[in-house]
Formats: C-alpha cells, sequence, structure tokens
C-alpha cells in the first residue's frame, strides 16, 4: 500500500497559531504511537507569537538518507522518506545532524531515529496524516492540488528550497504568495539568516489599493508607561 | 459548615489533580477499537465533531470526524487529548461524605445512603429555614437536557428561586445585548458566512487559543480577500497576522466603538435606508458618538487615531463583513455597553441577516449557547421565556403540571446567589459542573461564603476545589457517559452519544437529580426514563419561545448534523405542522419569526432591530497610583474553564503547566523582573506570586494571567468582583494591579505539583 | 559508468577472497576434506556463496562515503584513544546492547523478546552447524570405549564424554534446543507482525515476513528430522532431510540480500558509540545564528566533508567559511519559517525579486 499520488501535503507555516494540537495528535500515529515527530517552535517567543510547525518534508534526493552510514534511510516508492529501518540504524544522528529542515530526531535509549513519516499507517490507506487532519489553522493542509488552489486563491505551492549553494526538491509543498510563486518558485531560506520575527506581520494583500497598515512594527511604540 | 474537612494538601494527595496518560490500551498499537463513537468535543463552544474509539468500556483514542461540516476533522490540542479524561485515576466511583478523620478528608458511602443524606439535609433546612434557604448552581458544560432538568427541579422540586450557573461568567453580556439589540439571543450566521466576505472585526477574542477551529473560517476568508481587523491588548497569533490591529487599552472598548461608529458617521459609511428602513434608535446613538471624536478616542482607548480611522474606513466601507466578539469585550462590568457597541457598528452598516454579512459571539463553554436557554439561569424559563412574564410563567407551568402560582419568581446571578450565602440567606447549596472557587472572581470571598454553607451537596466526576468544601459528593457524569443535545457557537443544536457507562456507583446526572427528587419525596415530574424523554418535555417547553426546539429530534440532527433553531414543529405563521429544517441564518429580509409576525426580519412586534447608546464608562478598580498596572485575564489553548478536567490530562499540563504573568520588556525592566523570574501581581484584594514571561506581544501598561489554576496561582484572587449592572457578569478583564518581583519562590512551588 | 564499476570490482575481489579463504579454513579444518561429510556438500557450497555475497555487500557498503568515513573513524578512536577504556566499555556493551539487546527490549517488551529468543537461537544453531558442516569439529568413539565419545576440533581432540552422559543429551540435542528458542521468538514477531498496526503499515513481504518464514521453516523441518529419527524410525528421513537442506540453503542464499544483512551491519554501532563518545569529549559546535552548541565539532566537520563528496553544496555562498552545517537543527526550522514568512510580509511583492528590502 502506497500514499496515492494525487493527495500531497501542504504546509503554510504563516497561518500557524501554535496551539500544538498538531503535536498532541502526532503521538496517536500507530507508527510512533506515544511520540511526537512534528516540530512546533516558537521562533523567538520574546519578540512575537510566530511559531514554525516542522514536519519531514520529503526531500526527492534525502541528505539524511545519503549521509546514513548504516544505510538505514528509505524512501518508498510514494516519495515519502521513511523513519530509520530499525535493524540497520546504528543511531548515529548523522541524519539529525544533517537535515536541512531540523527534522529527525535520535531516541538513544532505543538506539534509533525516528522521524515524521507522514503517518504511513494513515496515508497508505488514502487519510489524512493525523497532524494535517487536525490542525485548526490547517497550517497543515492534505488534499489535492485542485482543493488548495480552490481554497488558496492567494497563495500557491512550492517545493523548491534554497539553502546556499544548494536547491532541495521535496514532496511536501509550501504555499507562498502567488506573485511570489510566479516568479521564482522557490524559498530562499538561508536569506532569512539575519532575520528576526515581528512582532507584527501585515500580511499581504492582494488588492493593490488596500493600504499598508501603519501599525505594523511596533503597535505600542507610544503606550505610556 | 462547609469548611474543608482537612488540610488542603491531604485532599489533593487522595483526589488529585493526578495526571492521566496514554497508557494501556491507549497506547497499544494493535488493540482495534470495538466501535467508533460520533459525537462532540466536552470542551468549548465551538463542540468540534469527532469520533470516539471504544474498547472494553474505555474510551481509547480518537479519530477524525471529518464529515461533520463545522470542524471536518479539525481539533485543538484539547480535543486530541480530550480522550483522557475518562478511566482517570481521580475518577469518583463512589459517593462521599466529609469526613475529618478519613486520611484524605472524605470516606466513600453508598450511593442510596449519600442520595438519602442530601435530601435529608435539604428537607430539613427548607422546614427550618424556608424553601429559599436551598440554591442550585448549574453549568453550562452540561446538555441541554440537564439544564432544563435542574431549572425545573430547583423551581418545581425544591420550589426555590436560587437557581443559577456558571454560564455567568461567560455568556451574559453578549446574552443581554443580543436582547436588546435584536430580541433573540443567537449568533445570527452560520460561521461558513465568514468565507467571503470583505472585512472580519474580531472584537476582544484570542480565536487561537479559545476557539482554534475559528482560525481556519479567518484564514479562509483572508484567502477569499478578507481584510481582518483584531482589537486586543496583547499581540494574539490572529492579531500577528491580521490587516489592522487596534491595542486596545483594556476595558475601553465602548469607547473605540463609539469612535469608530463616529468616523462612520462623519463620512456617512452608513447604510441608511438598512438603518431607516429595518432599526431603530440610530439618532440617539448617533447624538452620543459625537463626543467621540478620533483624538478623544484615541485618548482614550490606547489605539492610534489612524487606526481609528482606518478600522472607520474599512468598516464602514465594505460591501460584506463579519463581525464577532468574545469574553475579551464582555468580561466588564461595561459587558453589555461593549457588545452593544458592536451591534450598532454592524446596524450602522446594514450588513446583517444576509450571506457573507453577520454577527456572532463566540460561546466559551461546551454547551454555552443551549445551557442559557432552557432554564437554569436565574431569570429564564425554557424557550428563552422571561421568568417575570405572567404569559411565559403560565405556559411553563402547564406544561411542568404545576399551578403558576407555585413557581417561583426570578433568583439572582450566581455571585449575588454567595452573597446571600454570605448574608446568611441561603444556607445549602446544591451545585453541579461549577467550580466557583476558581472561577468567580475575588475568590477568597468565595471560600469564606462555602465556609458558611450549613450544607452542600457537589456531583462531579472529578472532586474538584469546590467540592473540596462539600458534605456529601455524588459521582456524576463524564460527557462520554451519556447522551444528550447541546447548542453550539453557531446555534446547531447538536448531539452528544455515549460512548461508556458509569464507572462504579457514578450515575448519569439526571438519574442523580430524579433520585433526590424522589428521596425528597417529591418525585412529580422527575421520573424520565432517559435524556431522549427529558428532551421531548423540552421540545414542548420552548415551543412558541424565541428559543423554539419543538421541531428538533435527535434523528433530525444526526440526519441534517445538526438543527439551527428556531426549529418549528408548526409553521408560526400558519400554524400548520411542519417538518422545519431549522434556521441557520437569521433576520434574512422577508423572513417571518413568531414575535414580528411579519413587521419585519427582528424579534421585536415592530420587526426592526434596536440601537442603543452604548456608553462608555471606565471600569471599576481602574489602574490608578496606588495599582497602577492593568491586569487581564484569559485562557490559554492547552487548558480550559477552572481546569476540573484539563489539568488532570498529562500532555496538556505538559504545554502549559503553570499560570505564567505576561509583561511587556520596557515594564519588566522598569520592575527589574527578567523572564521566569518569580513575580508578584498584588490587587485591592490579594497577592500571587507566579513565574514571570517578558514578551512584546502585550501592552506595556498590562499584564496578563492566564486563570485556569486554583489557591495561590489563581488571578481571580486578584480580580474584583465588580458586575455588569445588566448582565451581572464579572469585570474579570481588567483592573488595576501592581507588579514587583518576589523576594523568592511562593509556598506553593515546593508543596504543588503543576496543576494542583 | 566506471567508478561504479570499480566499487563492484573491488567488492567483487574482496568477496572473492572471503569465500576463498572459508575454502581453505575448511580444507585446513577438516584435515583435507577428511572428516569432511560429503552429503553435507550442498550446506557446504551456500555458506561459500554466503561468505562472498556478505563480504561483497559489506565490501559496497563500506565504500559509501559516509560509511568509509564513520567506518574509520569508529576504529581510530576506538584505538587512539583511552584503548583499555575503551576495550571495557566494548565489553560492556556487547553484553548489555548485543548479548542482552537491552535495546531492543527498550523499544518493546514483546519486541525485545521475540528478537533476543530468535537471536540466541540463531547463535547456538550456527555455533553448531557450521563447525560440523565445515568439518571443524567431529566425534568420534574413544578407541576401546565404545560408550565414550571424543570431540575433534580442526582435527584436533579435545574432549570426552559419555554417550549417555547429561553432557552428551545437551550437546547431541543442541539443534532442538535452538529450534524452540527460534520457533518462539518467531512467534512472537509472527504476532506483532498481525496486530500491530504500525508493524502492518511498515512491513515488506520480502524483508520482515520473508527471514521470519525461513527461520520458521527451518526450526521445524529440522526437528521433524530429530522427531523422524527418535520416535518414528526414521520416517520419512531422506525427505525430510531434503526440506531442510533446502530452507538452510535458501536462507544462506538470502543473507547477503534481506533483513539477515543487518547482523553484519549491526556491529557498527559499537563503532558509533565510541565515535559520538569522544565526539562529546571534545570541541562542540556553536550555532552560527543562536550561538548554542548543538553538536560535536569533529561530527559537523566530518559531516561536511561527506556532503561534499557526495555532491552537496550547503556553504552558504555570501560568506564562503560559511556552511549551513553550522546552523542548528532548531534555528534550521525557524529560518523555514522565518524565511516563508517573509515572503508574505513583503511589502513589495510586485517587485522582481522574491524579497523584500524590509526584512
Amino acid at each position: 500500500m502506497a500514499k496515492p499520488d494525487h493527495l500531497h501535503f501542504f504546509i503554510d507555516p504563516s497561518r500557524c497559531i501554535g496551539c500544538q494540537a498538531c503535536v498532541h495528535a502526532c503521538t496517536e500515529c500507530d507508527t510512533h504511537r506515544g511520540h511526537s515527530m512534528i516540530h512546533l517552535e516558537y521562533i523567538e517567543r520574546v519578540e512575537s507569537v510566530q511559531t514554525v510547525p516542522v514536519v519531514c518534508m520529503h526531500c526527492e534526493q534525502p541528505t539524511c538518507a545519503e549521509v546514513c552510514p548504516a544505510d538505514a534511510i528509505k524512501r518508498s516508492g510514494d516519495g515519502v522518506v521513511q523513519s530509520a529501518s530499525t535493524p540497520r540504524c546504528i543511531a548515529c544522528g548523522n541524519c539529525v545532524v544533517a537535515c536541512p529542515f531540523g527534522v529527525p530526531e535520535l531516541y538513544d535509549d532505543r538506539q534509533i531515529m525516528m522521524k515524521c513519516d507522514m503517518c504511513y499507517d494513515r496515508t497508505s490507506v488514502g487519510k489524512k496524516p493525523m497532524c494535517a487532519t487536525v490542525c485548526p489553522s490547517q497550517a497543515l493542509f492534505f488534499g489535492t492540488r485542485e482543493q488548495i488552489e480552490q481554497l488558496r486563491p492567494m497563495s500557491a505551492p512550492v517545493n523548491e528550497f534554497r539553502f546556499g549553494n544548494q536547491t532541495i526538491s521535496t514532496r511536501v509543498l509550501t504555499m507562498v504568495p502567488r506573485g511570489v510563486a510566479s516568479r521564482q518558485p522557490l524559498v530562499d531560506v538561508t536569506a532569512a539568516m539575519d532575520d528576526r520575527p515581528a512582532r507584527r506581520a501585515v500580511m499581504l494583500r492582494v488588492l493593490p489599493e488596500a493600504p499598508v497598515p501603519s501599525d505594523a512594527y511596533d503597535p505600542y511604540e507610544n503606550v505610556p508607561l | 459548615m462547609a469548611r474543608l474537612p482537612v488540610d488542603e494538601l491531604r485532599i489533593i494527595e487522595g483526589f488529585g489533580p493526578h495526571l492521566s496518560r496514554m497508557s494501556g490500551l491507549r497506547l497499544s498499537t494493535s488493540a482495534e477499537p470495538e466501535r467508533l463513537v460520533k459525537t462532540h468535543c466536552c470542551f468549548c463552544g465551538q463542540q468540534c465533531g469527532i469520533q470516539l474509539k471504544v474498547r472494553d468500556n474505555q474510551v481509547i483514542g480518537f479519530e477524525p470526524w471529518e464529515e461533520f461540516p463545522f470542524n471536518r476533522g479539525m481539533l485543538c490540542p484539547k480535543g486530541v487529548k480530550r480522550y483522557l479524561q475518562a478511566a482517570h485515576p481521580d475518577r469518583l466511583t463512589t459517593a462521599l461524605r466529609r469526613d475529618p478523620a478519613a486520611p484524605h478528608g472524605f470516606s466513600p458511602l453508598g450511593y442510596e445512603d449519600a442520595v438519602a443524606a442530601v435530601a435529608g439535609r435539604i428537607e430539613q433546612i427548607q422546614r427550618t429555614h424556608g424553601n429559599q434557604a436551598v440554591a442550585v448552581l448549574g453549568g453550562a458544560s452540561l446538555t441541554t437536557e440537564k439544564t432544563y432538568l435542574l431549572g425545573k427541579f430547583a423551581r418545581v422540586c425544591l420550589k426555590t428561586p436560587y437557581i443559577d450557573y456558571n454560564g455567568r461568567l461567560c455568556m451574559v453580556s453578549a446574552g443581554a445585548a443580543n436582547k436588546k439589540a435584536f430580541g433573540i439571543d443567537r449568533t445570527t450566521n452560520p460561521w461558513s458566512d465568514m468565507v467571503g466576505t470583505d472585512v472580519i472585526w474580531v472584537a476582544g477574542s484570542n480565536v487561537a487559543e479559545c476557539s482554534p477551529i475559528t482560525t481556519n473560517y479567518l484564514w479562509q476568508a483572508r484567502e477569499q480577500g478578507a481584510r481582518i481587523i483584531v482589537q486586543d491588548p496583547r499581540i494574539t497569533p490572529a492579531a500577528r497576522t491580521c490587516d489592522l490591529y487596534l491595542p486596545v487599552k483594556p476595558g475601553r472598548d465602548a469607547a473605540l466603538f463609539a469612535g469608530v461608529l463616529q468616523g462612520m458617521i462623519e463620512h456617512d459609511w452608513l447604510d441608511r435606508a438598512f438603518i431607516e428602513g429595518f432599526t431603530s434608535g440610530f439618532d440617539q446613538v448617533a447624538e452620543y458618538c459625537r463626543q467621540w471624536t478620533p483624538q478623544r478616542t484615541a485618548q482614550v482607548t490606547g489605539v492610534p487615531e489612524r487606526s481609528i480611522r482606518l478600522a472607520a474606513e474599512w468598516w464602514g466601507t465594505a460591501k460584506t463583513s463579519f463581525l464577532f466578539h468574545a469574553r475579551g469585550i464582555e468580561h466588564h462590568s461595561n459587558g453589555v455597553q461593549n457588545a452593544l457597541g458592536t451591534i450598532n457598528l454592524v446596524l450602522a452598516s446594514g450588513r446583517i441577516g444576509k450571506p457573507k454579512s453577520g454577527y456572532g459571539t463566540i460561546v466559551g463553554q461546551g454547551n454555552g449557547q443551549g445551557g442559557r436557554e432552557h432554564g437554569q439561569k436565574a431569570d429564564q424559563l425554557p424557550g428563552w421565556r422571561d421568568i417575570s412574564n405572567p404569559e411565559h410563567r403560565k405556559y411553563i407551568a402547564g406544561v411542568w403540571g404545576i399551578d403558576e402560582k407555585d413557581l417561583p419568581g426570578p433568583g439572582v446571578d450566581a455571585y449575588e446567589l454567595f452573597r446571600k450565602v454570605d448574608a446568611g440567606e441561603i444556607k445549602a447549596l446544591l451545585s453541579i459542573c461549577f467550580n466557583p472557587k476558581v472561577s468567580l472572581p475575588d475568590s477568597t470571598f468565595i471560600t469564606r461564603c462555602l465556609e458558611k454553607l450549613e450544607f452542600y451537596a457537589a456531583i462531579d466526576f472529578f472532586l474538584n476545589d469546590t467540592a473540596r468544601h462539600a458534605d456529601v459528593v455524588l459521582p456524576g457524569s463524564l460527557q462520554e457517559e451519556d447522551e444528550g443535545t447541546v447548542t453550539q457557537v453557531e446555534c446547531r443544536v447538536i448531539k452528544i452519544n455515549k460512548a461508556v457507562e458509569c464507572p462504579g456507583d457514578a450515575r448519569q446526572d439526571w438519574r442523580i437529580v430524579q433520585d433526590i427528587a424522589g428521596a425528597l419525596g417529591r418525585p412529580h415530574g422527575f421520573t424520565f426514563n432517559g435524556p431522549r424523554e427529558i428532551f421531548d418535555e423540552l421540545r414542548i417547553a420552548s415551543k412558541g419561545g424565541v428559543a423554539d426546539y419543538s421541531g428538533v429530534t435527535y434523528e433530525k440532527i444526526e440526519r441534517q448534523m445538526g438543527v439551527f433553531w428556531p426549529c418549528y414543529s408548526e409553521d408560526p405563521e400558519t400554524g400548520q405542522p411542519i417538518d422545519h429544517p431549522g434556521t441557520p441564518r437569521l433576520f434574512e429580509r422577508g423572513s417571518y419569526n413568531p414575535v414580528a409576525r411579519g413587521n419585519g426580519p427582528f424579534y421585536f412586534p415592530d420587526g426592526k432591530a434596536r440601537f442603543n447608546v452604548a456608553e462608555y464608562r471606565p471600569p471599576v478598580d481602574d489602574a490608578d497610583e496606588e495599582y497602577p498596572i492593568y491586569l487581564t485575564t484569559g485562557r490559554v489553548v492547552s487548558q480550559f474553564l477552572s481546569g476540573t478536567q484539563t489539568r488532570r490530562i498529562g500532555p496538556l499540563v505538559d504545554q502549559y503547566p503553570e499560570p505564567r504573568v505576561e509583561l511587556h520588556p520596557r515594564l519588566a525592566d522598569t520592575l527589574g523582573i527578567e523572564d521566569g523570574a518569580w513575580t508578584t501581581v498584588e490587587t485591592r484584594r490579594g497577592a500571587i506570586t507566579v513565574r514571570a514571561m517578558v514578551v512584546t506581544t502585550i501592552r506595556p501598561d498590562t499584564v496578563f494571567i492566564p486563570y485556569h489554576w486554583p489557591g495561590q496561582k489563581s488571578p481571580n484572587r486578584l480580580t474584583v468582583a465588580a458586575q455588569d449592572p445588566i448582565s451581572k457578569i464579572p469585570q474579570y478583564k481588567v483592573c488595576g494591579c501592581r507588579v514587583r518581583r518576589a523576594d523568592g519562590p511562593p509556598e506553593y512551588a515546593a508543596l504543588l505539583e503543576s496543576q494542583q | 559508468m566506471p567508478t561504479v564499476g570499480r566499487e563492484h570490482v573491488r567488492a567483487s575481489a574482496w568477496g572473492l577472497i572471503a569465500a576463498a579463504l572459508l575454502a581453505v579454513l575448511i580444507v585446513v579444518g577438516s584435515r583435507n576434506l577428511q572428516h569432511f561429510d560429503a552429503a553435507l556438500v550442498g550446506y557446504t557450497f551456500a555458506t561459500l556463496f554466503a561468505a562472498f555475497g556478505i563480504t561483497y555487500r559489506y565490501a559496497i557498503w563500506l565504500q559509501r562515503p559516509p560509511t568509509r568515513l564513520y567506518w574509520r573513524r569508529g576504529w581510530q578512536v576506538f584505538a587512539t584513544t583511552r584503548f583499555i577504556r575503551n576495550i571495557i566499555e566494548l565489553l560492556r556493551r556487547v553484553l548489555l546492547e548485543f548479548a542482552l539487546n537491552r535495546f531492543i527490549f527498550r523499544r518493546g517488551r514483546a519486541r525485545g523478546l521475540a528478537h533476543w529468543l530468535i537471536m540466541w537461537g540463531c547463535i547456538i544453531a550456527a555455533a553448531i552447524t557450521f563447525p560440523l558442516v565445515w568439518g571443524w569439529i567431529h566425534f568420534r568413539t574413544v578407541p576401546g570405549e565404545i560408550d565414550v565419545y571424543r570431540t575433534y576440533v580442526f582435527g584436533f581432540p579435545v574432549q570426552d564424554f559419555h554417550v549417555e552422559s547429561f553432557t552428551a543429551f545437551v550437546v547431541f540435542h543442541g539443534l532442538v534446543w535452538a529450534s524452540f528458542l527460534v520457533i518462539a521468538g518467531v512467534m512472537l514477531a509472527f504476532r506483532r507482525r498481525m496486530i500491530d498496526h504500525g508493524a502492518v503499515t511498515l512491513q515488506q513481504f520480502g524483508e520482515d515476513l520473508l527471514p521470519l518464514i525461513l527461520l520458521f521453516a527451518i526450526s521445524v523441518t529440522g526437528l521433524l528430522l530429530t522427531a523422524s529419527y527418535t520416535w518414528m524410525r526414521g520416517y520419512a528421513y531422506d525427505f525430510l532431510a531434503i526440506l531442510h537442506a533446502a530452507t538452510v540453503i535458501v536462507t544462506l542464499l538470502y543473507l547477503p540480500f534481506g533483513k539477515f544483512f543487518h547482523l553484519f551491519q549491526r556491529p557498527a554501532q559499537l563503532g558509533v558509540g565510541f565515535y559520538k563518545e569522544s565526539g562529546t569529549r571534545g570541541e562542540q559546535q556553536p550555532c552560527v545564528r543562536c550561538h548554542r552548541p548543538y553538536a560535536p565539532a569533529l561530527m559537523v566537520r566530518d559531516l561536511i566533508t561527506v556532503e561534499r563528496e557526495l555532491g552537496f553544496s550547503y556553504e552558504l555562498a555570501a560568506t564562503p567559511a560559511a556552511h549551513y552545517q553550522h546552523v542548528c537543527p532548531r534555528c534550521r526550522r525557524a529560518l523555514y519559517g522565518l524565511a516563508q514568512g517573509a515572503l508574505w510580509r513583503d511589502r513589495v511583492a510586485t517587485a522582481p525579486t522574491a524579497r523584500g528590502s524590509d526584512t
């Protein structure tokens, strides 16, 4: 059994509200029950409530698998990069340090790396992964390209990421503004190297006449103490 | 005297809160569920559809219910882990009696004996002090059937006017404002109407944490082009990416609405035809608003003038819009006025009663809507009827088979009820589904009142903080142990289905209430065989009322995945029996309702909505020189209300273990407080010490503490018991406080686990 | 693809050497095949093939850049730092993790037990069978004492024991005991593979079920052989012998390809342990973004080397000295969120570049 080809995982971190429903739901999956494989973190809580949910992006050419000395990480035919194979994984942690998205985790006591396998127990039988099913903001979405296109006219999915000189293609898609996607369909991750999360992030408007609100950066600037 | 039988630490040791975690069948990857029960989450007014996995009379997990239209499988962390509340080590499986000699303060009691003891004491106190000496407190997490039965029980069996419920802390400001403006207390549109609107105004609602599923509606609306305005003293997740953020100073909401409306009036961004044809009272409102120039509004509310102008422009010029509000503007001694302020904005725009245009209040408690409609509220009878209205009284007395004269009159609100305990007028209390010791403001006073009670009986599934004072505790039912209906945020009546049996001696709450009635020798009207029978009587009792459920049946709920009330069994226009599908959207032009009788879409005899002057009044116990900082309180996403359930679920406790006080770095710097430091927050009522959380996402003149914890961690020791004069909602969202670095960790830090 | 060719040639050479070495040992150990049982020739050839296959695959595996590097590093660290302590530590780990399967028990009790039973059953069976097949061990009655056996190892007499002694019973039924262990373990493993939803999802017939079936078949046919000559006067013995031989030979041929190869890969876990430990003692790599250490500097350096060898180029163009590997995993996740968020925040979304000037 395999994940149906017409169903895809789409992420829009800008929608995330950090509620952790995905983290809790992830522990309910049968391939990693009791352990959450999803990372959900505040980028910098002091500055902002911005959070980022990270699941495995299921790279076309997974760095984790390539650098695995035990050859323990396999990609199934449907493009899902599986958790380390239990008989092989020697718990070296190379994948943890190598993954450009910071996904795999090492469980030292059991000498095994585990990572998001897109809820293979569910996706391989045509269901949605737990995280994307429950996600209240639908920052995590699982469905067809037609669905996402219809639901999100302002956004478009991309699956290329730049890390310095390296470009990585993934199976999991990330939503970016439609205009951006048509000009340069990739996310330059390392370009954000010096960014800090903004307290307020005014979303891009599609309507060109919409004025940019002036409260964007420190709305409390003039609050006296 | 309902004092704690033994030291509270010993009660906690025996009865928790302890934590439940995934283990056994719940952790097993090979346990097949015997069945999936389609039901709803027990937390919050969204009432998301969920399927519970059941095996061996145990809820072992959940499966999303993707067909249910409101949430389509989505759940927040509380929904995901709600199944861990069942088969909990703290679950009460026998009745308990207060026993200072027992190691944990209570010893088990046979169920029949417990019921007899409760009835005996009630009887004795009523004989000595009169019927009115006994009061009942209910809750808005109960099914509508139970709330109906409880209201009937108080008035028919106990013959006391004193019944109220914890919805008093939740929806009453919205309800009162709705009643004044629309003649009906309901969100006007289904949530799906949000998607496709031009502007959405979120007034005082931390949607991301308090009603997470609504976030997807917001973001969907944004994808379809909506601009989002968020009004909040904190940059909540929704505020972070909204289009216009209005950083309102706590307690200044009515001023803000008046200022925005003034802006709309100045630019004539009004729907004059609608105002003329469908409303009354606009002129007085316009007159009042005249003083609220942008400058003055900015000065009072702390919202920059340019943002006020922009809000007026966006709201005024939109073609379609949705406005909703929640406790942020309602938990005020000016709560009704605040809510009326939003309604004035909606009415002035004329954008109501149409697809993609509406108004809503976000219900906080599980059955916050249904729980206030059918009779456990001090001033109401089933069907949203008025207990002071002779016609309404007559109808309900008829349904209940009693003489109208024997039906008590209006009681008092939950807080006033405690004042009556304090005054010695109320001697005995029966409570269910309410934890006032944690949830009411100035809770030290509440504790004192509890101690004054001659007799206190609590029905609950866990021994909550208030029930620790009880003389007798009756083991009630968890939501998954019973069936019944609730009415969720959109006013969709939905069905809770039973998944498992009550453990041990525990009983379904309606049985316990009926057993007490039986033991009192007053069983008449309390011989239902199940929730379905109660619901059938409720349908008759609500018939002809504004909240008319007469056409709702369990079968129709299942078939339609919920039924929006009003749902008639007889066409209100013709009187003919009909198969009415329910009313998803109110106030549509040309719609008929039994109050207006064709005169217009609103629920007044003339069919017109009412503008009400929504006057700004400064908060009671406002910040001043002595207490210069605003204290505001609220929720976190992983906890619910007083935490009786959620503070017992391990993964939810892990997510946010203990209350922290949020403060801005600018404030923290002047006070010498760094992130994580023990910090004392003090008001005129008391002081608590919690850890600091230094964040730039809150107004620098305001601090925030979430309210789900008891005792020395409870910000309700600080909040003020000031209440709205109309709705009687307490002013949880603002009071003056002072903040300082604590000398050291508080006493509780070494004694209690984080959830206790 | 000449490089691939070279890899294979090298690996084949190693394989042939290993097989040849085994052949020589068989000849020597059985004293020029004097003690070699001709009936077992099928088994012998299967083991020779297995020796070739396993070595070939091991060699191929070792030639992958990461494997090569960590294999080398493991030995280096083991041999050059704190050698004595390492030996003790090695013994400890061999006992805990290998002999006792501690890490597998931590994944699940039944799972650990299944593996432990299968593992020890196989070890015992192999320890008995291979030396016998290769003629390295044989038994002979002691001249003059008809009921005393003498064990010969590599042709040298080692030990005598009475034919009806307890030792004799235990030794001659060694395979029976082994098969009991294996059968019990296989049953437990099968149970898990039938009812555990996670296992059912991920398992593949060839990779996960076939090995269990093979082990089960070997054990059962072996037991039937014993049953046949003990209680059934050799009923169907020849057929059973062929059937048993077939199951064993198929398993031996399968060894290099399937799940059983982990027997040979797994010891790398020990080397990695020393590598990681030495890394922890050494310098730690601080993250260039949050400045918190996140991994041993040696590990990060090695990884960068390996990535380059594999053709990845995570170098940060702007600052040539910097490498994306110098960002900790947590910051990588943050960067993903920030980069995506920046696209939405962009005020000049109509400008030709994706990112705005206000970030």
